[in-house]
């Protein structure tokens, strides 16, 4: 057993973090998300240049045949650097979404997708979060050679700015079956789409997508008998975002150890008080949790032996425990913790979305507690 | 990153598999059942290591040379693994996974060659004389002395919390040689090859549980060899830091938690929920004991990435932080096998606990271990050094102050 990252890993790891460090600090960061751009071009250019846009993607799909454990070897670092551009939106959901299809439009859009010249977007969120597929209840209503789909998306992350949408969508049945599922490829001029864009409190652009009969064909459907496909993209989101978690818990456990040994009250670094000492050290515990069950996680999704209940206690646990760590960081720097101007807090804001993102750490506890083995 | 299921293993776990459905005895099973402690019953406990001694299997983690399998990592996760399917009783720590390691780090040839096959054989039990009534998590301030005199120490004082010393014939202790310096620094590691030398006295102390599991040890003008040494005069302090490295860490606990969970599991669909149906299907209780699963899951992951030799092991507060997951984990699961007994678990049945008692459970094992076996955990936090301590270690390698 190995869980560690290859030397290639460890290149492609350390080459981002450099890239990052030296274009993406805080500071530049703010700048962005205070603009009017919902992310930096620039930067999303030298990913294109870079081979990150390709990365997840097959050889035969024009990419670079990258596995999941290349995608958390990067995303630990975009998690660190608080990264806003659409890699996850756009790569990994809805790209990954096009990828998994045979269909020559969205073998199209992918090659412009990995060019960095096109954006899609996933809309398949709807109003109590979707991390099971099976409960999607916009409908795709067929009628002659088209479909009419009707109903809504929430928090569909560049929802505003996509070229191309992927829509989850019913077909057929009703919420809690997992037949009658299909994904669709949508222009997001269509009559009857109304956006709702919005900035989320961890500085993504997102939006609300209503569908009031807007007209599809036939030859945008991309997968019906979806089910399957959409599990194994949240799948791989999941552990994506958790690494992203993993990389803001180390940060903040990083930040958080500075600040208290070096912010003194009562004539004495805080730290050497031990109720602070001891939140450091519970903070360290849950870093270690994480950082164990990403690894773990990722090597034996990698290796195809991972199953619905390893993904949903890697996905709880890094909910929890990031909770928790950015809470504990926020406390231990006081008032300062409270403020725009320090990283912590925007660290915490974006823990907070990938808890609730695609199941909370209550609803995945649930899950892995139903399971009658 | 490259996780291997080989053929090799499978083959292993069929060998490991079929040995420990044949060779434990009735009672060594029953003992395994009726476990409230980190020590199972004395007698079958030891009989068990007999048999696995013979085996060759006593000490897995043991270098081969003295006494170990020559296992990967991965065959002695197995092996825990389907030693804890069968819920066989765990030896007793004291010299497989304290002593013996430690004399095989520290110890002389001499040392080595009259103590190792007794530790491995189980024929010894050693109680660790450390804690005194006032030095427990401040140990460096240990009192009981040891005076040199000719080829002996003369020891006075006493020791307590000193685990089923009224069955051990052996002990390793702390004593305080020196006043000199540093409180660390007159501290002597000693080896007792008896525990019945004149002037000893060892009186049981009841525990929350009911049993006399601990114990405190007095010494009056007690002369013991010096042969019994490990390490130099006033260095004991490094040998009891390099001990508890093995007390707090080394081998993997989470088979063990896993198969708390499987019971409770098991109990939970049989057991009713007070809104109705069985508890195994209530929210509430799938909610619970899905966290709790998942933060088992992490320490398995972290485990499995330190026994593969991932970095994340090298990291020097991973013994504490080992040891405090594990200690929090099962206090965890004991309450929640408390929480599924509810009022079953009750009623004080310590005859029925005893091994080859006639006496019938009055309900179910679940319920006849979870109230003992959660009053028992309770001391998990506390030996081996309370957690507060060990969250001052970690929080050590955490500050930059």
């Amino acid at each position: 057993m190995d869980f560690s990252f290859t030397e290639e890993q460890q290149m492609l790891r350390d080459s981002v973090s450099r890239f990052l460090d030296k274009t993406y600090d805080f500071k530049a960061r703010q700048t962005l998300v205070a603009s009017e751009k919902p992310w930096s071009e620039q930067v999303w250019q030298q990913f294109a240049e870079l081979g990150l846009l390709a990365l997840p993607f097959s050889e035969e799909t024009g990419g670079l045949g990258g596995s999941i454990a290349d995608v958390v070897a990067i995303a630990e670092s975009f998690g660190e650097h608080l990264l806003v551009e659409p890699y996850m939106s756009s790569i990994l959901l809805a790209g990954r979404a096009l990828a998994l299809s045979d269909h020559d439009v969205a073998q199209d859009w992918l090659a412009k997708i990995i060019a960095g010249e096109a954006i899609a977007a996933f809309a398949h969120e709807e109003a109590r979060g979707t991390a099971a597929p099976e409960f999607v209840t916009l409908g795709a209503q067929q009628s002659g050679g088209n479909y009419f789909l009707d109903g809504e998306k929430r928090l569909v992350l560049n929802g505003a700015e996509a070229d191309i949408l992927v829509v989850s969508a019913r077909l057929s049945g009703v919420a809690g079956e997992k037949s009658g599922l299909a994904l669709m490829m949508v222009d997001p001029k269509t009559d009857g789409i109304e956006i709702t864009s919005f900035q989320t409190i961890d500085g993504r652009s997102a939006a609300h997508i209503q569908f009031d009969k807007v007209q599809v064909s036939a030859e945008q459907l991309l997968l019906d008998d979806a089910y399957s496909v959409l599990v194994a993209v949240i799948s791989d989101i999941m552990i994506a975002l958790s690494a992203e978690a993993v990389g803001i818990m180390g940060a903040l456990l990083g930040a958080t150890s500075e600040y208290t040994a070096t912010r003194k009250q009562f004539d004495v670094p805080i730290s050497s008080f031990q109720v602070i000492a001891h939140r450091l050290a519970d903070m360290k515990i849950a870093y270690t949790k994480a950082r164990a069950s990403l690894y773990y996680t990722t090597a034996i999704a990698e290796a195809g032996q991972s199953t619905a209940r390893d993904i949903a206690i890697l996905k709880g646990q890094v909910g929890k425990l990031g909770r928790a760590i950015g809470e504990d960081a926020i406390q231990s720097h006081g008032g300062v913790g409270m403020t725009d101007e320090l990283i912590i807090s925007h660290y915490h804001k974006r823990l907070i979305a990938i808890d609730a993102m695609f199941g909370d750490s209550e609803y995945h506890f649930r899950k892995i507690g139903q399971a009658h083995d | 990153m490259n996780i291997d299921f080989n053929s090799e293993l499978i083959a292993f776990r069929a060998e490991i598999s079929a040995f420990l459905d044949e060779a434990p005895t009735d009672a060594i099973r029953e003992a395994g059942r009726k476990v409230t402690s980190v020590f199972a019953d004395f007698d079958q406990a030891t009989a068990w290591q007999a048999i696995l001694n013979a085996k060759g299997w006593a000490a897995p983690d043991w270098p081969e040379q003295y006494g170990g399998t020559g296992w990967s990592v991965e065959q002695r996760y197995i092996f825990a693994e389907e030693y804890r399917k069968r819920d066989l009783p765990p030896l007793l720590p004291n010299g497989i996974k304290m002593v013996g390691p430690l004399l095989i780090d520290l110890g002389t040839e001499d040392q080595k060659a009259k103590y190792l096959p007794g530790i491995l054989s189980g024929e010894d039990y050693w109680t660790q004389g450390y804690s005194e009534p006032n030095a427990g998590s401040d140990l460096a301030s240990l009192k009981c002395r040891a005076r040199a005199d000719g080829d002996d120490y003369i020891i006075n004082g006493s020791k307590i919390w000193t685990t089923l010393a009224h069955r051990s014939n052996r002990m390793f202790m702390l004593v305080r040689t020196s006043d000199a310096g540093k409180k660390q620094q007159g501290i002597t590691f000693l080896l007792l090859d008896r525990t019945d030398y004149p002037g000893m006295d060892i009186r049981p102390i009841k525990g929350l549980d009911g049993f006399p599991e601990q114990c405190e040890v007095f010494f009056d003008n007690v002369r013991v060899p010096q042969s019994g040494r490990v390490g130099a005069e006033n260095d004991g302090w490094t040998v009891a830091k390099h001990l508890l490295t093995h007390e707090r860490g080394g081998s993997a606990q989470s088979p063990t938690l896993k198969r708390y969970i499987e019971h409770i599991r098991d109990a939970a669909r049989d057991a009713a929920s007070p809104f109705g149906g069985n508890m195994i299907d209530d929210p509430v209780f799938q909610r619970d004991i899905g966290e709790l699963e998942a933060d088992i899951a992490s320490m398995e992951h972290f485990e499995k990435l330190a026994i593969s030799g991932h970095e994340i092991a090298n990291d020097p507060a991973f013994p504490s932080m080992n040891k405090t997951m594990n200690s929090e984990l099962i206090q965890r699961i004991s309450v929640m096998m408390t929480q599924i007994s509810g009022l079953e678990g009750l009623s004080l049945e310590l005859d029925a606990l005893r091994i080859g008692a006639n006496v019938k459970p009055l309900g179910t094992y679940l319920d006849l271990v979870s109230m003992p076996f959660y009053l028992n955990s309770r001391a998990t936090t506390i030996y081996a050094g309370t957690n507060e301590v060990q969250r001052d270690l970690i929080a050590r390698t955490v500050s930059h102050g």
